[in-house]
């Protein structure tokens, strides 16, 4: 087996490291947005701890001329503004890689000199001094990364302006000037270093973008109406997103007293037609259970955001995780329709969210939108959302005029039935203010107006229970399909089926592998419910040898394949440490099952 | 416009016969008529319990939601159709006890709805349980020793949170609940209805005789002043009693105990709901300008 190629010199990875608190994110996607302008390929990934001060943070840019999926392993240069990061990220540098570091801070004893590090001494915090304030430490540590890999130092500025936008101009200029000191101290200071990434002439605009707010877009999108969620990482970025945007597009936020309020007031305002959603992770959502119940059987069209962090419990909040599949495809108790939708990427992140109001409408049931922190923390450069590609449909929704106008929801008396038994399951749904639409949405099993005393009667729960589940045949014909990237499965060495945002490394490792003449097939099941079995068998079933990736502990996805497939994949890969596979391990992974076959 | 019969649905009450459910529902009925809301005006919403049942009665546009629940049932209705006329029904263990932080939070949003508690100091549908305004040491299968806890006083809570409308009534007297019921409705912002509504099967002693012979009006009393909210909390604590307390010993006082007018509501604070917000999916929302600060 070959060794997986070198990726070095054809990509620049840079890792900053310091204590929280001390903008690490906003610099490092200061310098992300500088790579954007000039037309490269980006992925980032941010890790901190549950902490506001204090504690250890990093952020990590990858940035290439060529497509790239995922973050990688590798650093190419560490910027070291404490010495912990030293102490923690020395051994992510490759053989050559440099260390842009402060000598008053970070002293040199112990890892300097090495022949294997280019180390990049910078006086950071006189520097910034200089330009106004000590704080501008990272700042003059991105001019200085700049020169290192003789990146133009325009691009920066321009960033640096878009950051501090909300603040007054003074203060992007002063940290123009900090980014401009360190710059011209590694030109001058620094020998000749051996990355030098290249912009893109003319290169597609894209957007650099995390999950949650491709999320949030995708909703705006759609037409949300309403949106309620009580903060909780990592769904809360797409509160703070929605109320950011909460009167420029007239939509209602509501930061309620808890998620039980969210969910309920999200079902109040999908009971008037709205389109309401609400966002929070596996913690709030165990909070959301009897609700979202009571979204199937009162056939409320609402969209849930799941966003998952490892559990149980407080678990670990900013971390990562794949542990939710199977307590979102059967929350809340009983039976009833629901979709679940995983998105691979930020792309996907904003066209399932407004796919989700369509679906939820159509079928009038919950759809929810199941993510992890991989997602919806980071990053990532993708061609710029396609707003014409986005359309609205609200199922058989009325919402005005007189019921009376729509006869096949009438009753024999006349009357408007919301729960009208019907073919494919799906009632009209007059909403509240329609002349005529008297109704009762309700929480117990009903009859077809809504009434819960004769819901009790064995041929009602039959027939209501029949109608709601029939739902699940339509949905099947509505909800987006698996994605396939690489090789068929029979052409494959190895079949690699997975969900959810561990696509990006699954894919980028599949790259890596087909340069070494691996070819490698991968099947993303995006619509997690309802399982598609058919297509899940299909992919064993002419693959020569099947692997299954998660982010669990108990092979989440896995157990589906069996249950609903009555098949098994020989081998399975996963991770339950909070956080990402990166594409070495899979690549490693694979290697390891190929070696033995 | 409706009449009290057109509120009829087809099916006959559940409740147990004297249950003060039904007198309440009557209450209702009749106000929704007085106040000639057209049913697309308005939207209600209950909670579960027995008074939940109520929304098998009640033909209008509504909501049988959670337990516990109804507040912020009906604050997305609220908040996503201003059009509508809010009402809510709820239990005093489905509003008080598992609902009591919706309760709070929906009280100090002042957000523009009426909130009917139908306070029966028991759990109706469960059989008999001890709810959160059973009275000390009231014995129940839940509390054979008695109840521990001194009662919530959901008057005394909501006046303290800042309620702009605080009113109790006794289903014993339907004309006054209707002045209350007329004056919550047509209240602009948060109000608070709680009603002592007897259990007669569950509750041996909170009976009608019972509050018969302790209620008295505020409207009557001499020096009472429904804006003074230091009056209206003092007065509220005038509630509890000894479970065997002779009638003339303790008193309980009925009525509007505080009412604040011209405060602004919650959806006063939202300009953006002018209309109702299902019309925001009549087609794609346009979001170019916001995408422009995500693009390279
Ligand atoms: C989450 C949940 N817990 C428990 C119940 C069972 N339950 C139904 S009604 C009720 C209490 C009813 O008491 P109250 O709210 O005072 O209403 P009442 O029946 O007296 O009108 C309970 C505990 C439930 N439906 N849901
Ligand atoms: S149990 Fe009590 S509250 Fe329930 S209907 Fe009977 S009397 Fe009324």
């Amino acid at each position: 087996m070959p060794e997986v190629s070198d990726r070095r010199g054809r990509e620049l990875r840079v890792k900053i490291g310091g204590e929280a608190g001390f903008g690490i994110k906003a610099a490092g996607q200061t310098l992300a947005r500088v790579f954007l302008e000039a037309g490269l390929d980006i992925a980032d990934l941010t890790e901190y701890p549950s902490l506001i001060r204090g504690g250890h943070n990093d952020y990590f840019l990858r940035v290439s001329q060529n497509p790239i999926f995922s973050h990688v392993e590798d650093v190419d240069v560490l910027i070291a503004l404490n010495r912990e990061t030293v102490d923690l990220h020395l051994d992510e540098l490759v053989e050559g890689g440099a260390v842009i570091f402060d000598p008053k801070e970070v002293s040199p004893a112990g890892w300097l000199p090495s022949g294997k590090i280019r180390p990049v001494p910078v006086p950071l915090e006189e520097f910034a001094r200089q330009a106004g304030g000590a704080i501008m430490r990272n700042t003059v540590a991105l001019g200085a990364v700049l020169a290192l890999v003789h990146f133009p130092l325009e691009g920066l500025a321009e960033s640096l302006r878009v950051q501090f936008a909300h603040k007054a101009p003074e203060v992007a200029e002063s940290n123009i000037i900090a980014a401009a000191l360190g710059y011209h101290y590694v030109s001058k200071n620094v020998p000749d270093f051996w990355l030098k990434p290249r912009g893109i002439k003319n290169a597609p605009k894209q957007l650099l973008i995390d999950g949650n707010e491709a999320i949030g877009l995708g909703a705006l999108a759609a037409g949300v109406g309403f949106y309620a969620a009580y903060p909780m990482t990592p769904a809360s970025s797409i509160l703070h997103f929605m109320a950011k945007h909460e009167r420029d597009h007239g939509v209602v936020i509501k930061h309620t007293e808890d998620e039980l309020a969210a969910m309920n007031m999200a079902v109040g305002a999908a009971f008037t037609g709205t389109r309401a959603m609400c966002a929070t992770s596996g913690g709030g959502f165990a909070l959301m259970n009897e609700a979202f119940g009571m979204a199937g059987v009162s056939e409320s069209a609402v969209v849930v955001g799941v966003i998952t962090r490892p559990g149980p419990a407080t678990g670990m909040p900013t971390w990562t995780e794949q542990s939710d599949l199977r307590y979102v495809i059967h929350a809340a108790q009983g039976e009833f329709p629901r979709v679940v939708l995983a998105p691979g990427d930020q792309a996907e992140s904003f066209e399932l969210t407004w796919k989700a109001f369509n679906l939820a409408d159509q079928l009038q049931t919950p759809v929810v939108i199941l993510g992890d922190s991989y997602l919806s923390d980071n990053r990532r450069s993708v061609p710029v959302f396609d707003l014409d590609a986005v359309t609205v449909d609200r199922g058989k929704l009325v919402t005005e005029g007189d019921v009376a106008q729509h006869p096949e929801a009438l009753g024999e008396n006349g009357e408007y039935l919301r729960y009208k038994v019907t073919d494919d399951g799906v009632s009209l749904r007059a909403v509240p203010g329609v002349k005529g639409a008297l109704q009762l949405g309700n929480s117990y099993e009903h009859d077809e107006y809504g009434y819960g005393q004769p819901g009790e009667s064995a041929e009602t729960r039959i027939a209501q229970n029949e109608k709601r589940m029939h739902k699940l045949d339509l949905a099947r014909t509505l909800v987006p399909g698996p994605n396939y990237f690489g090789v068929a499965p029979a052409d494959a060495d190895i079949a690699v089926l997975c969900w959810g945002s561990t696509v990006g490394p699954i894919r980028e490792a599949a790259m890596w592998l087909a340069e070494e003449g691996v070819p490698v097939a991968i099947m993303q099941i995006v619509t997690m419910w309802p399982f598609p079995a058919m297509e899940v068998a299909d992919f064993i079933g002419d693959a020569k040898r099947t692997m299954i990736v998660e982010g669990n502990f108990t092979g989440q996805l896995q157990g589906l394949v069996r249950e609903q497939c009555l098949l098994d994949v020989d081998h399975s890969l996963h991770r339950y440490d909070g956080r990402q596979f990166t594409p070495e391990r899979i690549v490693a992974g694979i290697k390891e099952v190929l070696a033995d076959a | 416009m409706p009449k009290v019969a057109d509120f009829e649905t087809a099916l006959t009450p559940t409740w147990c016969p004297g249950c003060g459910n039904h007198a309440m529902w009557r209450a209702l009925k009749e106000t929704l008529e007085e106040l000639e809301l057209p049913w697309t005006d308005f939207a209600m919403v209950w909670g579960i319990g027995c008074h939940g049942n109520g929304a098998d009665f009640l033909r209008c546009q509504g909501f049988h939601g959670l337990h516990g629940r109804a507040l912020p049932l009906a604050t997305g209705i609220a908040l996503s159709n201003p059009d509508l006329k809010v009402i809510v029904e709820m239990g005093d263990g489905d509003g008080y006890g598992i609902g009591g932080n919706h309760f709070i939070h929906s009280v100090r949003r002042n957000i523009d709805m009426t909130a009917i508690f139908h306070n029966n100091q028991i759990y109706g549908l469960t059989t008999g349980q001890a709810s959160p305004t059973s009275d000390q040491f009231m014995k129940t299968p839940s509390t054979p020793g008695g109840v521990i806890e001194e009662p919530v006083n959901p008057v005394g809570v909501a006046v303290a949170q800042g309620a702009t409308f605080v009113a109790r009534g006794f289903a014993g007297d339907i004309p006054h609940l209707k002045e209350l019921y007329r004056a919550a409705i047509q209240h602009e912002g948060f109000a608070v209805v709680d009603v002592f509504q007897p259990c007669v099967t569950w509750n041996k002693i909170n009976t009608f005789k019972w509050f018969r012979d302790r209620v008295y009006k505020l409207e009557e009393l001499e020096g009472y002043d429904p804006t003074d909210r230091t009056m209206a909390f003092e007065t509220s604590m005038k509630t509890f009693h000894e479970l065997t307390c002779a009638p003339d010993e303790c008193k309980v006082p009925i009525g509007v105990f505080y009412r604040e007018e011209g405060m602004a509501t919650y959806q006063d604070d939202l300009p953006q709901l002018t209309a109702p917000l299902h019309k925001l999916a009549d087609s794609p929302r346009d979001i170019s300008k916001t995408l422009e600060a995500y693009a390279g």
